[in-house]
């Protein structure tokens, strides 16, 4: 309501208010709204909503997913103002459509609630809601003196945030961002610079004939699990495609493979040695591609070296073989489990030249493409970020650092000993929406907008083809008025730290319009400033037609590190990452731990995985609790007893365990099993060797019933879940023939 | 040792006077019983309104199990009823005249058990204020019940049930409530005189009588077998392995009635003991109810084993597995001990010297009927632990909550039974002498046959048999 | 109609309207579920809790077995069907099977319900009237999948605290303690595209009406849409897998394709047609 003139809106408002006057005279209760305008509050009634606001009709609006980083695009459902559920965007070349279950349950994250809703500076040892002013005061007083001593812990992040936060960063003097992310590729990715030239490959399961996924669980949780969930899909049909999964518990992907492998974490590498070695010897390959070198370390690892360091028969590795060459081309991938270990990158160079040897780079391997504004790119995250940003907290290197999207605290292995560490710094900001551990040790909290109440834009880590910009637009206003949104902060702060260059811009909103009137002709594609800018937020992504480039491929050394021995702790410790807590964000919404796990079916509480072996030699069975211990410490946890894990591995899923972070994350506690490892890291990429961990398995004695839905994991006969051959399957909608 | 099953000699007046005696100030131990039957009800009622306010899953219910005790209960206790029908109205057509003195409390057991069992369906219903939707009430909006659920029988067969038996309870209890109206005093007089409805004794009255006594008992026998056949449908209606068996009705039937066989033994000794109703309640009646009880004991425990047999022969795989699950699965002790109940303990009613043995035959009929429960449970809960989907397979052992409405519901029925027998005369007075009429006569054969030809048209109440007219009738 | 010929088509007669009477509806909604396609990640199963106001009941209460999971994966580790796995291994992974109300034609559970509070729509819809519903829980011990689910308690509260409560679909009730419920096929949105459709003078098209596990299902494994419109994408396949709605007695062309509807045998005439998971054997 600027000026003097009344529009229709206002005359409509004006309506209403009198009508409202009329009602409450006449002594009813009419509810009404009020609303803060101009500081003037006002009366407004139901008769003149929102323009946007049709009463009883949803209306969606794109925006982009924040729950992990693989940023699928999503429709919100607006009604009457709220946003009630989130649908895949079918326009998105990231999930087309789709959604995971982490996407579904993020507005349990919008509208937690425990959520931070005051900026809060610590004062006398007590986090105490103060006023935003003051809050901002106080972190601008301590950067000015910080001298440049700052460091920026994040999540993953891109667009435009990104980088606004390097502008603020470059404007006090700062040069630390690191972007820490629990679960992540960045062994792969260094590896994959190193021989392909491309840090983040384009994969394409839609054309392999065959997926050897060394604990890649591409279903789930690596890099773009929705995008490869399509891709598989379309793997699965038509001629259907063999997919053969090698890890030491099974992933989401593990369980729907048709043939699963289990290995030792750090043996991947000797078993995809192996497998080239089979079809070398057996003469299913030209061995030629691959340098001399690379060859004659292949040929170290005949059948019989593999079988006895992993216990993977020949049989098994000739079938591996047979399935990859017959089914050419077919792709090699290296998870978690194969790359976050102490000899990682030797992992993941194997696996790499299998699909040299394959043949692979160029049919499924493609390069990597990236958004033309480089200084909107993906800060991918690593774990090695979060070792150095330790390590220079612990030299005193940060007066203050800003933590976003991030709970190092609770993800953090024991072995670095982060608390101690974090402690060092003079002023910890956390830039939160909720009280996670780390959140509640920082000295300042600025309670952030949730993603769907605030602007942003993201370049997604892996980007597919057609990819590009995804647009994050508030799906509602603030359910608080008291929060503000990422950029808004990081303008504020960076204003005040001098950019005058930002003064032209009132909020985040300008600044991101500004942005993308900004950018490149070639993008924008014709359309006016205001057209694409409109055009973009209605998509909810901008594309660009990416070029696919070529792989330079180089081939270094593909020695396999060993396995340390030590008699003291005679396991494998498996942190495996499952989709629902993911690394641990999820455990405060009640939809995800209410979720069965999908392999398991535990739900609302940790487990550990042993096979059916190993518990008889411990003498447990299911629901008994059973303590892992490690150098680091010592946990209690109940047992879940399958074949679906390596006899010498324990596996503890990671998430659950906080000892903060809301009611639904401490209410049924679990385990982390992030606080059993130790400081290793793989040589090479300097990550964090999350399966390197060796552990001792002890019984306790306890047990209780295991909080796991279903009576049965039989079908005792029943045509429940009927299965048949691939060839029968082939015969009947194989080809062209295929039906579904 | 006895073998008459009344003394034929026993006096008129000591007939009323023996039974009017028991209907006497209560002492200190009847207020004891009543007291302690008031705690088991109160333990009921608060765990029902606690059920009430915070949902059906305070007992444990759960998914599968939908249904646990409260349905087993209910199927027991409407077994329970079927005892009274049985003495009055089957044996009373087929003119077994040993009934006489016993099936006063039988009916009266019959009456309450009803009402005991018609609790249960609205103590398990998730939102029990609107309970009275199952019944055809006319509804401007025109919404009926589902007449073709098993739920809705229930509720006719139920309803009806009760009705008839009330109402044949109180018929057959008229010319009594006649004799105590004419020696009692107070709120008592008041009160028989009104329920005795103006009885006389004279000849119409009799006549009468007779004809709507004999009408019911006719009406109740197909509608007791109807309704316990009813009541399994809610079972054998089903598709659940385990409850969709073909023998269900004749299986429920006669557990009904063996329940109620057993359940008239226990109250039987318990009279006779506190009452002093030896003369009455005599050995050799309750050794012709033990005979009888063992008659349908084995019926029931044909019954059982073809039921086994024909899941057992049957091609259905998961009904087999739910049998196998109760042979052997987590329910399986209950089960033998159901078993052990239900068909080896019956065999000591075929043994005379326990079956004249009182405290041995008190702990038998609670055998009988402690296997008849446990029998209804496991029907309802083992079915629902092992159904046709394995994904739903779940033990549940029924919480508090569940237990102790189920325990009160004994506290109830013994509530209404303790008001009953100080209120209304627990042996039938008239139907007593009629007995010990006969027996005159059959022990004086002269006098037999000098009434003979008139007996068979005019029986009862006959004035020109040179006898003294019962008082008060 | 002669005796003979009742006896001899009994079965037909015992069917009564179901028997082909669904060509008579305006619609007949189905669903077919590639169980090779699904991964068994739960993205259906949240997507129906954030659509449907399903409560979340806390631990305590899913291990006592009071959850509200409407779709619930359900996860097996045999396979009968090829001989199951006695390996020392789980090596062919484990077979999922996303479990929502299989609306069937001839339902167990409506018969059996004293007060009609469920029946079928001329949708082809098993239909749940809360408001109708008194709790007998007959239902649900007579439906064959179990997959009917009961407010054993009222879970507003404690499922819902300020603010998460605002996320609630206006568009369904939520339930309080004491009525039984189960997935409607999302009748709502089924609802919202018909009367878009109306409004805009058409007819309701493949993919207006779209469930919320259909449409959230990362591998498009559920497909979901109308019988009845012979050029929808599920009727195209429940053609091809030559399974028909209706009959008794599936006879198939080719016995090797791979549609199938669980407990088939038990004649429930289920509205959801599952196709076999597949392996390299």
């Amino acid at each position: 309501m600027s000026g003097n003139d009344i529009n229709r809106r206002d005359f409509l408002k004006f309506m209403g208010l009198g009508g409202a006057g009329a009602v409450t005279l006449s002594g009813c209760d009419m509810p009404t709204t009020v609303t803060l305008e101009e500081g003037k509050e006002e009366v407004v009634s139901y008769l003149a909503p929102e323009e946007y606001v049709i009463p009883g009709i949803g209306v969606w609006y794109a925006s982009t997913c924040q729950q992990c980083p693989s940023g699928c695009g999503v429709h919100g459902r607006v009604r009457e103002g709220r946003v009630l559920k989130l649908e895949g965007n079918p326009d998105s070349p990231v999930n087309a459509g789709v959604l995971c279950q982490m996407g579904q349950a993020s507005l349990q994250g919008h509208y937690n609630p425990d959520r931070i809703t005051k900026p809060m500076v610590r004062k006398g040892g007590n986090l105490t809601e103060v006023s935003w002013e003051e809050a901002i005061e106080l972190v601008n007083s301590k950067v000015g003196a910080a001298n440049g001593k700052v460091a920026m812990l994040t999540g993953a992040m891109s667009g435009h945030q990104a980088e606004l936060m390097d502008t603020y960063l470059a404007k006090i003097g700062g040069k630390d961002h690191f972007v820490y992310e629990t679960i992540n590729n960045a062994v792969a990715e260094a590896v994959n610079a190193e021989m392909f030239g491309s840090a983040q490959p384009r994969y394409n399961l839609d054309k392999a004939g065959a997926v050897l996924s060394f604990g890649a669980d591409f279903l789930a949780t690596w890099v773009s699990p929705m995008h490869f969930s399509q891709q598989y899909a379309k793997f699965r049909t038509g001629n259907r495609g063999v997919l053969i999964a090698v890890e030491p518990n099974m992933s989401l992907t593990g369980a729907n493979a048709d043939m699963w492998v289990p290995a030792k974490p750090g043996t991947e590498g000797v078993i995809a040695l192996g497998v080239a070695n089979v079809l070398i010897s057996k003469k299913m390959v030209d061995g030629s591609v691959l340098p001399v070198d690379a060859l004659a370390t292949i040929s170290q690892y005949g059948v019989d070296k593999v079988t006895a360091e992993t216990g993977v028969g020949g049989d098994v590795l000739v079938r591996i073989a047979t399935y990859l060459k017959e089914r050419s081309p077919s792709l090699v991938l290296a998870g978690a489990s194969a790359q976050s270990n102490t000899g990682g990158s030797q992992v993941v160079a194997a696996v790499n030249a299998l699909n040299i040897l394959l043949g692979n780079v160029g049919k499924t391997i493609g390069a990597e493409d990236a958004f033309p504004v480089k200084s909107l790119a993906p800060r991918r995250g690593s774990s090695a970020a979060l070792a150095a940003f330790a390590k220079g907290a612990d030299a005193g290197d940060y007066e203050v650092a800003f933590i976003y999207n991030t709970n190092p605290l609770y993800s953090a292995p024991a072995g670095l000993e982060l608390n101690g560490k974090l402690a060092k710094v003079g002023l910890k900001v956390a830039l939160s929406m909720f009280p996670d551990e780390t959140t509640l040790a920082a000295d300042v909290v600025l309670p952030l907008a949730s993603p769907y109440e605030d602007w942003g834009t993201q370049v997604p880590g892996y980007l597919p083809s057609e990819g590009g910009l995804n647009v994050q637009q508030p799906l509602m206003r603030p359910l608080y008025s008291t929060v503000k949104g990422l950029g808004d902060v990081l303008l504020v702060l960076a204003k005040a730290a001098g950019a005058e260059e930002l003064n032209q811009y009132a909020d985040f909103y300008a600044y991101l319009q500004a942005g993308f009137a900004a950018m490149p002709a070639s993008i924008k594609g014709g359309m006016s400033d205001a057209e694409f800018w409109s055009k973009s937020r209605q998509k909810g992504f901008v594309a660009v037609a990416n070029s696919q480039g070529s792989l330079n491929v180089k081939v270094g050394d593909l020695a396999q590190v060993a396995d340390k021995a030590g008699s003291d702790f005679p396991m494998h410790l498996a942190p495996a990452a499952r989709a629902g807590m993911y690394d641990g964000r999820n455990a405060n919404l009640p939809w995800l731990q209410e979720q069965p796990d999908p392999i398991t079916k535990v739900f609302w509480d940790s487990w550990a995985e042993l096979h059916p072996s190993t518990a008889a030699k411990l003498g447990v069975k299911e629901g008994d609790f059973i303590r892992v211990e490690s150098a680091q410490g010592s946990l209690e946890v109940q047992v879940y007893v399958y074949k679906g894990v390596h006899p010498d591995v324990v596996a503890v899923p990671m998430g659950r365990g906080h000892d903060e972070y809301g009611r639904f994350a401490s209410r049924e506690k679990g385990v982390n099993p992030l606080k059993l490892i130790g400081g290793d890291v793989d040589a090479k990429s300097g990550e964090l060797a999350l399966y390197s961990t060796k552990v001792r398995v002890s019984k306790t004695g306890r047990s209780a019933e295991m909080p796991r839905l279903g009576g049965s994991e039989s079908q005792v006969g029943r045509r429940l879940v009927s299965t048949v051959s691939a060839d029968v399957y082939r015969r009947t909608e194989g080809g062209g023939n295929n039906v579904a | 040792m006895q073998t008459k099953d009344i003394n034929e000699n026993i006096a008129w007046a000591q007939i009323n006077a023996d039974v009017l005696r028991s209907m006497e100030s209560p002492r200190m131990g009847y207020w004891i019983a009543v007291a302690a039957c008031l705690a088991m009800v109160a333990c009921a009622v608060v765990a029902e309104i606690y059920q009430y306010q915070i949902g059906m899953g305070v007992g444990n219910l759960n998914w599968p199990h939908m249904w646990d005790i409260y349905i087993a209960t209910f199927v027991f206790w409407i077994g329970m009823s079927h005892s009274g029908t049985l003495l009055s109205a089957i044996l009373h057509i087929i003119h077994a005249d040993w009934r006489k003195p016993i099936y006063r409390f039988a009916e009266a057991m019959t009456t309450f058990s009803l009402m005991t069992a018609g609790l249960f369906p609205i103590i398990h219903l998730g939102r029990v204020w609107n309970m009275y939707w199952v019944l055809p009430y006319v509804s401007d909006r025109g919404i009926w019940p589902n007449y073709r659920s098993p739920l809705v029988w229930d509720a006719f067969a139920i309803t009806t049930y009760l009705t008839s038996s009330a109402l044949f309870l109180f018929i057959g209890m008229i010319p009594d409530l006649a004799i105590c109206r004419d020696n009692a005093r107070g709120w008592r007089q008041k009160l028989y005189t009104v329920l005795s409805m103006g009885w006389q004794g004279d000849d119409r009255q009799w006549r009468n009588f007779r004809k709507i006594y004999l009408l019911m008992a006719c009406f109740l026998i197909p509608l007791a077998v109807s309704v316990h056949s009813i009541v399994s449908a809610d079972f054998a209606m089903s598709i659940m392995p385990g409850w969709h068996i073909t023998s269900f009705p004749p299986y429920f039937v006669a557990g009904a009635l063996y329940s109620g066989c057993a359940a008239i033994i226990t109250l039987f000794i318990i009279l006779r003991y506190f009452f002093r109703f030896d003369e009455y309640m005599t050995i050799p009646i309750l050794e012709k109810t033990c005979k009888l009880t063992f008659a349908i004991a084995m019926v029931w425990s044909y019954l059982t084993l073809i039921e086994f047999a024909s899941v057992w022969y049957g091609h259905d795989l998961v009904a087999k597995e739910s049998l196998m699950e109760r042979f052997v699965g987590p329910y399986s002790p209950f089960f033998w001990l159901m078993l052990f109940c239900g068909i080896i303990c019956p065999f000591a009613l075929a043994i005379e010297k326990m079956r004249r043995h009182l405290p041995t035959m008190f702990v038998v009929s609670l055998l009988l009927n402690l296997g008849m429960w446990l029998e209804r449970w496991m029907i309802v809960t083992p079915t629902l632990a092992t159904s046709h989907y394995p994904f739903a397979w779940d033990v549940m052992w029924p919480g508090m909550v569940q237990w102790a409405i189920v325990f009160g519901s004994f506290g109830w029925f013994g509530l209404l039974f303790l008001i009953f027998v100080k209120v209304f005369p627990s042996v039938s007075m008239y139907e007593v002498k009629e007995m010990v009429f006969h027996r005159r006569h059959a022990h004086r054969p002269d006098l037999a046959a000098k009434f003979h030809r008139r007996s068979s048209d005019q029986q009862p109440g006959d004035t020109a048999s040179g006898q003294p007219r019962p008082e008060g009738a | 109609m002669s005796l003979k010929n009742v006896l001899e088509n009994w079965s037909d007669y015992r069917k009564g309207h179901e028997q082909g009477g669904h060509h008579d509806y305006e619609h007949m909604w189905v669903m077919a579920v590639d169980l090779d396609k699904c991964t068994g990640c739960n993205a259906c199963s949240v997507a129906c809790y954030a659509e449907n106001n399903l409560a979340v009941v806390g631990k305590e209460r899913m291990m006592k077995g009071q959850g509200m999971h409407w779709l619930r994966v359900e996860r097996y580790w045999d396979e009968p069907q090829i001989g199951g796995d006695d390996g020392q291994f789980q090596s062919a992974g484990g077979s999922f099977l996303p479990m929502m109300c299989q609306h069937c034609n001839a339902a167990t559970c409506e018969p059996v319900c004293p007060v009609a509070a469920t029946y079928h729509t001329p949708d082809g819809l098993n239909a749940q009237v809360y408001n109708r519903c008194i709790g007998s829980r007959y239902c649900s011990n007579n439906c064959p999948y179990r997959l009917r689910y009961f407010n054993f308690f009222s879970y507003y509260e404690e499922s819902w605290p300020e603010p998460l409560n605002q996320q609630l679909n206006p568009d369904l009730s939520v339930r309080d303690k004491g009525v039984m419920e189960k997935c409607t096929f999302c009748v709502q949105r089924i609802r919202t595209a018909k009367d878009t459709a109306r409004r805009e003078g058409r007819a309701v098209q493949d993919g207006d009406a779209v469930t919320a596990c259909a449409q959230t299902c990362p591998t498009q494994a559920i497909v979901f849409g109308d019988m009845l419109d012979k050029e929808s994408r599920v009727s195209k396949i429940w053609a091809k897998q030559q399974v028909e709605l209706g009959k008794t007695k599936q006879v198939k062309a080719n016995p090797e394709l791979r549609g199938y509807r669980i407990l088939e045998g038990l004649n429930t005439d289920p509205c959801i047609m599952y196709l076999d998971r597949v392996r390299e054997v």
